[in-house]
């Protein structure tokens, strides 16, 4: 590993950690000003670490697609199965049994990971766009399930409420900053453990099944364990990432893990690159917060409020156009 | 027993439906390979022009429905023109996304257009065996209005004319020929490009059909595409993409998993369980019903 | 050298965020009010949000043109939430960092309510919600208020109609959209019908964006029952009722507030024909201010407007009612946003509450609404027209013991005029019926109710009440030339 302490890194480190400060001090400027009716017109700092922490979330999800996409080169268009499943194993054991989310998330985790090894299982042999809609499919079915089965979830739209926030010693986490550096904290780690796996005998042996499966194969890599092994992985992050929403959002439902966000989430990782961690990052930062810049009354007039997904779909169209390899290119 | 023949021609009808969709996913996908999203937006537009063609010009529906063809052929073309040429030697996924972000674009001008209210094809200008009303009565009060039969039919037709255009006409002998290997096509003097706009612009049309079939048979509304063209590609997959039979039977079974899955398993469950027969079969056949084992291609 | 023009182009979008000319008013003599609309403007709810939008414009446009609020102009913010609850959360944050923003109209979807309630709380904003059903969206927060009835009150009431008015009726089957509006409204009704022994025969489900829902009408027909509640949005049960009857099904079908558009008719059709349904208030019964605001509705937008745009409009009437009465322009954002709550919080009793095009509002502890009525409609002659037999008000009513319904066909001697106070010639009005059909719009009945409820009467006062209410119905026969019938009954018994 080079030094990669440069003056840059450090800023940007700093800046990073500092954000919240950073937000919550233009908010206390643009407060003092309201009083003598100047307004800013600033996001608020509240507003903005949403934002931002959504696009953490999505940084986290695309880095976890990533691995069965990018660097395994299957193309799964069901991740939102495992983000549901770690949702709602987290949302249910913190606010139906009372567990605390310490112990909710790593069986969040482990869930999903156990799915995603289940889901593996049919589907090793498949290739390409087969296993795509079954990758689908099996998303669609959990949809499903958590949509119908009220006994086991308590309201109708898979609706669970009032999941508790995280505590420890006595203070609640339920605040935007807080969730901040929660998230940032949960991102750091998947990014150090999908890093190192990367660079290590794991990733290249992904990568040679992503190349040429017989290949690799032949050249004595167990295809089918390091194939599971992406699964329960890729599988183990979006339950992560399903833990961490269920407290942020408070209340859930079976909506939020529609098959739009499995798309997505892919485009994030097309976009920025397949099989680039810094790409998957990227790709999520932009089109996370795409969908809140093209709101209307920031960039777009009040009038013209309904096109935003339409100009959300032609960004994605000029994006792909003009960077057809996601803009951080692959390493030949 | 009359229930269950009345469940079976329910599946029939919508089958035939997800078929003539599915024909557009699965002839676009056999050439570029491309799981074309955005074919659920064209079907939408091609309720949509029918329909405005015969309230806002007056057009009667027989010229509407050809007329709405044609310019979803030429939509489909220009789609494929601006955003998916450029795309053709970039990462395949590329297109994927490409895709996506036409559908949410056609999707949204479709709403600022037409607004989010449903519509519908106004009965007195329809031909009279549109009308829900002349019907064939079934056994046990229920009927089978001659639109869902002109429905089976037309997807019936159409494959078998399909079929025949690709294995018997010189331009099907050159779909063929880009489906195999567009570079040797290129090099054996097939302008590639062309045969990929003819085949974008059949499949569009054939979109737009199933659209005023489906815009007669239910509403016309600007997310209309997203749910069917779903399953249509899932029954594109389940027939063995990239092939035209299999998209037919493909589109058959779904619609009758579904329909029987609904009536007699769990109405909550209903396209879940049409998914579940697909993933069986895609397990137990790695390429689909009819589709050729291609080794890899992701 | 890309690096850079990327972050140029961040840094250029944050600064056109931020440098947005927003004291643009300060020139202007008159002072802007905001308030936000939340609701689903794309996605597959955008029809509602649609006249959810044009609801509030018509108000925005009435109370500006009758000059403001208190000579403050009133400006929507329109914010779209595609009805998923990831994006309603990101628009709450937006809306209550908007220092200008005083309070929220929304969101429509429940689930959207319930991602916004937290934020709204934590900021200390109002959220009204002129179109969230579920049981749960205004519990445990003081800020969420909602200006229509639950799922539970509409599925307990319809189940009670169907077992108590339509008593030809012996089998229902339930057939219900599958998201929270239509399961919940769903579940109220299955719990009430096993609770009154109605026979229940068959529960299917279906998706908003599935519109072929034969497979499911299939199943129903060969349970073969009398009626179909159908749990959910017009959209569809336009479309479920013409293919039931493709399908073969010939049952009275019954629908919820969900149903009750316009746009439902011109769907069904012929097929429409004789379904009832449920709605908080109907235009052609609900008095003058209702067809007034139908009509300027049609000028505006040249559509009719359905049960969404009315509350909407009710629900910015009560903001805008809320700030005439409280807003300070001295005092802080916070205090002024506040002040809203406090005021809708004080709307806790029927002369507190707010009249509008859908009736009166008052709200209990936890902001959901108290007794708006539930109005029964049939479709006539592909007309919407007020159902012959209402419930569950005169319900209330007719369970007192010493009650005599009051009908005009007898013909006794009497020339002197009782002396009945206003409240009780009032009730005799609302409760007049002829051959047993009531004639007083919705909000009279539920006054008549009310009036009964807070009086609380004994049963031999009871009694003395109605013999002076019977004396008062026999002067009325013979000297109809003599009595001041209220506007609405001018002509009509």
């Amino acid at each position: 590993m080079k030094n990669k302490l440069t003056p840059k890194n450090i800023i940007f480190g700093l800046f990073v950690c500092f954000l919240p400060l950073l937000m919550y001090g233009l908010d206390a400027i643009s407060l003092y000003l309201s009083q003598y009716d100047i307004y800013l017109n600033l996001p608020s700092g509240d507003y903005m670490l949403r934002i931002i922490v959504r696009a953490y979330l999505y940084m986290l999800l695309a880095i976890g697609l990533n691995i069965v996409c990018g660097f395994t080169g299957l193309l799964d268009l069901g991740y939102v199965g495992f983000y549901l499943i770690g949702g709602y194993t987290a949302g249910l054991l913190m606010a139906r049994l009372g567990v605390t989310y310490w112990i909710a998330l790593p069986l969040a985790i482990i869930n999903g990971a156990l799915w995603g090894l289940l889901r593996g299982a049919p589907t090793l042999r498949l290739t390409g766009d087969y296993f795509a809609i079954v990758t689908f499919g099996f998303a669609e079915l959990l949809f499903r399930i958590v949509k119908n089965e009220q006994w086991l979830i308590g309201g109708p739209n898979g609706f669970v409420r009032d999941i508790p926030p995280p505590a420890l010693f006595g203070i609640v986490f339920n605040q935007n900053w807080h969730n901040y550096y929660h998230i940032l904290i949960l991102l750091t780690l998947v990014i150090f453990v999908t890093y190192r796996l990367q660079h290590s005998r794991v990733g290249r042996a992904w990568v040679a099944i992503r190349e040429d499966e017989q290949a690799a194969e032949s050249m004595g890599i167990n295809v089918s364990r390091y194939k599971a092994l992406a699964f329960a992985v890729s599988a183990a992050i979006g339950g992560l990432g399903g833990g961490f929403v269920a407290q942020f959002q408070v209340n859930i439902s079976a909506p939020f893990f529609e098959f739009w966000e499995s798309i997505l989430i892919l485009c994030m990782v097309v976009l920025g690159g397949m099989g680039s961690i810094r790409g998957a990052m990227m790709g999520a930062a932009i089109l996370g917060s795409l969908g809140e810049i093209l709101r209307p009354g920031v960039i777009i007039p009040y009038q013209f409020g309904g096109a935003r997904y339409l100009i959300f779909g032609i960004i994605l169209i000029l994006l792909m156009r003009f960077r057809p390899g996601g803009l951080v290119l692959r390493k030949a | 027993m009359a229930q269950f023949l009345e469940q079976i021609i329910n599946g029939l009808v919508l089958g035939g439906i997800y078929a003539l969709i599915a024909v557009g996913y699965t002839m676009v996908y056999g050439i570029i390979q491309l799981i074309n999203f955005a074919h659920g937006e064209i079907f939408m537009f091609g309720a949509y022009i029918a329909l405005m063609l015969i309230t806002v010009f007056g057009i009667p529906f027989w010229i509407a429905l050809p007329l709405s063809m044609i310019l979803c052929g030429i939509l489909g073309m220009l789609m494929d023109l601006v955003a998916y040429r450029p795309l053709r030697n970039a990462p395949r996924l590329s297109a994927l996304i490409t895709a996506i972000g036409m559908s949410l674009a056609l999707q949204n001008l479709a709403r600022m257009i037409w607004s989010a209210r449903p519509l519908q094809f106004p009965t007195e200008a329809l031909p009279a065996i549109f009308l829900s009303q002349n019907a064939i009565s079934l056994p046990g009060g229920a009927t089978l209005p001659y639109r869902d039969v002109f429905i089976i039919a037309l997807a019936l037709v159409l494959m078998i004319a399909l079929n025949r255009l690709i294995y018997l006409t010189k331009i099907g002998k050159a779909m063929r020929a880009c489906a195999q290997n567009q570079v040797a096509a290129n090099l054996m003097g097939i302008r590639t490009n062309q045969v990929i706009a003819i085949t974008f612009i059949i499949g569009s049309a054939l979109g737009a059909v199933a659209g005023v079939m489906v815009g007669l048979r239910e509403v016309v509304t600007p997310t209309m595409g997203y749910y069917k063209g779903v399953a249509a590609f899932a029954a594109a997959v389940l027939g063995g993409i990239g092939n035209i039979t299999g998209a037919m039977l493909g589109g058959i079974i779904i619609g009758i998993a579904e329909v029987i899955g609904a009536g007699y398993i769990s109405s909550g469950y209903r396209l879940a369980i049409a998914y579940i027969i697909m993933i069986a079969v895609i397990v137990i056949r790695p390429s689909g019903l009819f589709g050729k084992s291609t080794g890899h291609r992701a | 050298m890309r690096n850079w023009l990327i972050t140029l182009l961040i840094v250029g979008l944050i600064s056109t965020w931020g440098c947005q000319p927003a004291s643009k008013d300060k020139q202007e003599t008159q002072k802007e009010l905001k308030v936000a609309v939340a609701a689903p403007f794309t996605g597959n709810a955008a029809a509602f949000g649609e006249m959810i939008k044009r609801g509030a414009e018509l108000k925005e446009k009435e109370i500006n043109d009758a000059g403001g609020i208190n000579g403050m102009k009133l400006t929507l913010l329109f914010e779209d939430d595609a009805g998923k609850d990831a994006e309603a959360s990101l628009v709450a944050e937006r809306i209550s960092s908007n220092l200008q923003i005083l309070a929220v109209v929304g969101h429509f979807n429940s689930s959207c309510s319930l991602a916004g309630k937290p934020i709204y709380q934590r900021a200390g904003i109002v959220e009204l919600s002129p179109g969230s059903t579920n049981v749960s969206v205004c519990e445990g927060s003081d800020w969420t208020f909602r200006n229509l009835y639950r799922d539970d009150f509409q599925g307990k009431f319809i189940a009670r109609y169907i077992d108590e008015i339509l008593t030809d009726v012996e089998s229902v089957a339930v057939f219900f959209d599958n998201d929270d509006y239509g399961r919940g409204l769903r579940n109220a009704f299955v719990e009430e019908a096993e609770k009154i022994g109605l026979n229940l025969v068959a529960s299917e489900a279906y998706d908003r964006d599935n519109t072929d829902f034969k497979a499911q009408l299939t199943s129903i027909k060969a349970k073969n029952p009398d009626a179909i509640f159908v749990s959910g949005l017009y959209s569809e049960a336009g479309l479920i009722i013409k293919q039931a009857r493709e399908t073969g099904i010939t049952a009275q079908f019954f629908g919820a507030d969900g149903v009750d558009s316009p746009d439902f008719l011109v769907i069904a059709g012929s097929s429409a024909e004789g379904s009832y349904l449920t709605t908080p208030f109907t235009f052609g019964a609900a008095g003058e201010d209702a067809l007034q605001m139908a009509t300027n509705f049609e000028a505006l937008h040249g559509v009719a407007p359905d049960t969404w745009a009315a509350l909407t409009y009710d629900a910015v009437g009560m903001i805008a009612d809320a700030l005439a009465k409280t807003y300070n322009s001295e005092a802080s954002v916070a205090e002024n946003r506040k002040a809203i709550r406090d005021h809708l919080a004080s709307l806790d009793t029927p002369e507190e509450g707010y009249k509008g095009v859908t009736g009166l509002t008052y709200f209990d502890r936890n902001g959901d609404t108290v007794n708006k009525p539930a109005y029964v409609k049939i479709v006539k002659d592909g007309q919407f027209v007020a159902a012959d037999r209402q419930l569950l008000e005169l319900q209330k009513i007719v369970e007192k013991p010493g009650f005599v319904p009051l009908e005009i066909d007898s013909t006794i001697d009497s020339v002197v005029e009782p002396t009945l106070t206003k409240d009780e010639k009032r009730f005799f009005w609302a409760t007049l019926n002829v051959e047993g059909v009531i004639l007083a719009p919705s909000s009279e009945i539920s006054w008549a109710a009310q009036f009964l409820s807070e009086h609380n009467m004994s049963d031999s006062e009871f009694e003395l009440f109605m013999l002076r209410v019977k004396k008062y119905r026999e002067f009325v026969i013979n000297h109809p030339d003599r009595v001041d019938p209220p506007e609405w009954a001018v002509g009509k018994y």
